[in-house]
């Protein structure tokens, strides 16, 4: 008998069970995602990942992601998609590649973040002190680099994908298995979001505050959103002006080195 | 902001990256790219912009985001390539 195997990634505080036919593939999942394994007992959403062989061309298809009648189809060179969020469920077609599945659940999150009033975003974050810091720039502008320079009563959330959710009281980062040029899973942890940190390396540390106008645009730059959908994009979009109005945004020109954690504060 | 289909990295790109990756048609050198589109619109020396360049390229070309050759591609219809 062909037995199902499940297991459930939640990041984000958000559930989602993935079943696969294939326990080698389910195995390496929960090595991937052991951090932020939930229980399966209420997932907000299920998927039935169909495992196939790789793709032998049209790999470099870029992500499109569509909705009709209600049904999200995701679709890339390396998997194809679909999800109904009002049944909440859906099938994932891709081979045994761990990225292409980073790359559904990120897309997934994406789009039910929209509707709350949060984003991920292409960022490091840390909690010190119970308070969450968001570092975005454009590459090469120092998230790896501030991520490495962490201090020891500091705790990684992630070095390249942050995940920001609106709560009743604020903004939280939480954090996300998905790693960068760091290599180190964040860990699964929460905190209120006390900055957000546009980064440049420089030759001494320098703070400088950002007009809401350039937060907004910077923030739009890095935030990552998928679907050709209209009504999200303009979510999406009030949701980052309203981010700079509640969160100090700053300009972080950083030395390399560990004395640039002196000034996030 | 481009994605790797690869290894799904991501990469916001700055003025200038965003320029080579506008102008990476498979054809274009990146030499010519670097003269003719970032030297006369962004305040660099073209030893500097050169060098910046070519690590650009070569860090997106470790990704699988971008290709690069010593000739023009002649099936350009995948997506951006550079020829350096």
């Amino acid at each position: 008998m062909n037995r199902s195997h499940e297991i459930s990634v939640e990041i984000g505080g958000l559930p989602i069970l993935l079943r696969t036919h294939d326990p080698s593939f389910k195995e390496m999942l929960a090595d991937r995602y052991a951090k932020f394994l939930g229980g399966s007992a209420d997932p907000r959403f299920e998927f039935e990942v169909d495992l196939i062989p790789p793709p032998t061309d049209g790999e470099e298809e870029d992500a499109h992601v569509e909705v009709r009648e209600r049904n999200w189809y995701l679709k890339r060179g390396d998997f194809r998609a679909h999800w109904d969020p009002d049944a909440r469920r859906g099938t994932i077609r891709q081979s045994a590649n761990p990225y292409s599945l980073d790359s559904v659940l990120r897309i997934v999150h994406t789009l039910v973040l929209a509707r709350e009033g949060g984003f991920l975003l292409h960022a490091a974050s840390a909690i010190r002190n119970g308070r969450a810091f968001l570092f975005s720039g454009v590459s090469g502008a120092g998230k790896t680099t501030i991520s490495s320079l962490i201090p020891q009563d500091a705790t990684l959330l992630t070095d390249e994908i942050s995940y920001i959710r609106r709560g009743a009281t604020g903004y939280e980062a939480c954090g996300t298995p998905f790693a960068g040029e760091l290599a180190r899973v964040g860990e699964n942890q929460a905190a209120p979001i006390a900055g957000l940190y546009f980064l440049a390396k420089g030759p001494e540390n320098k703070l400088e505050q950002v007009a809401t106008a350039d937060a907004v645009r910077s923030l739009m730059r890095n935030i990552l959103f998928f679907a050709e959908d209209v009504e999200l994009v303009n979510l999406i979009f009030q949701a980052a002006c309203e981010f700079v109005e509640r969160v100090p945004v700053r300009r972080l020109t950083f030395f390399p080195d560990e004395r640039v954690w002196g000034l996030i504060r | 902001m481009v994605m790797s289909a690869v290894d799904s990295t991501f990469f916001t790109l700055n003025e200038v990256a965003t320029v080579i990756w506008q102008a990476a048609d498979g054809k274009t050198p990146l030499s010519a790219i670097v003269a003719d589109r970032i030297c006369p619109t962004f305040d660099v020396e073209p030893d500097v912009a050169t060098r910046d360049a070519e690590q650009f390229v070569e860090q997106l070309s470790q990704h699988g985001i971008l290709k690069v050759s010593d000739h023009p591609f002649e099936d350009v219809a995948s997506g951006p390539v550079e020829a350096a």
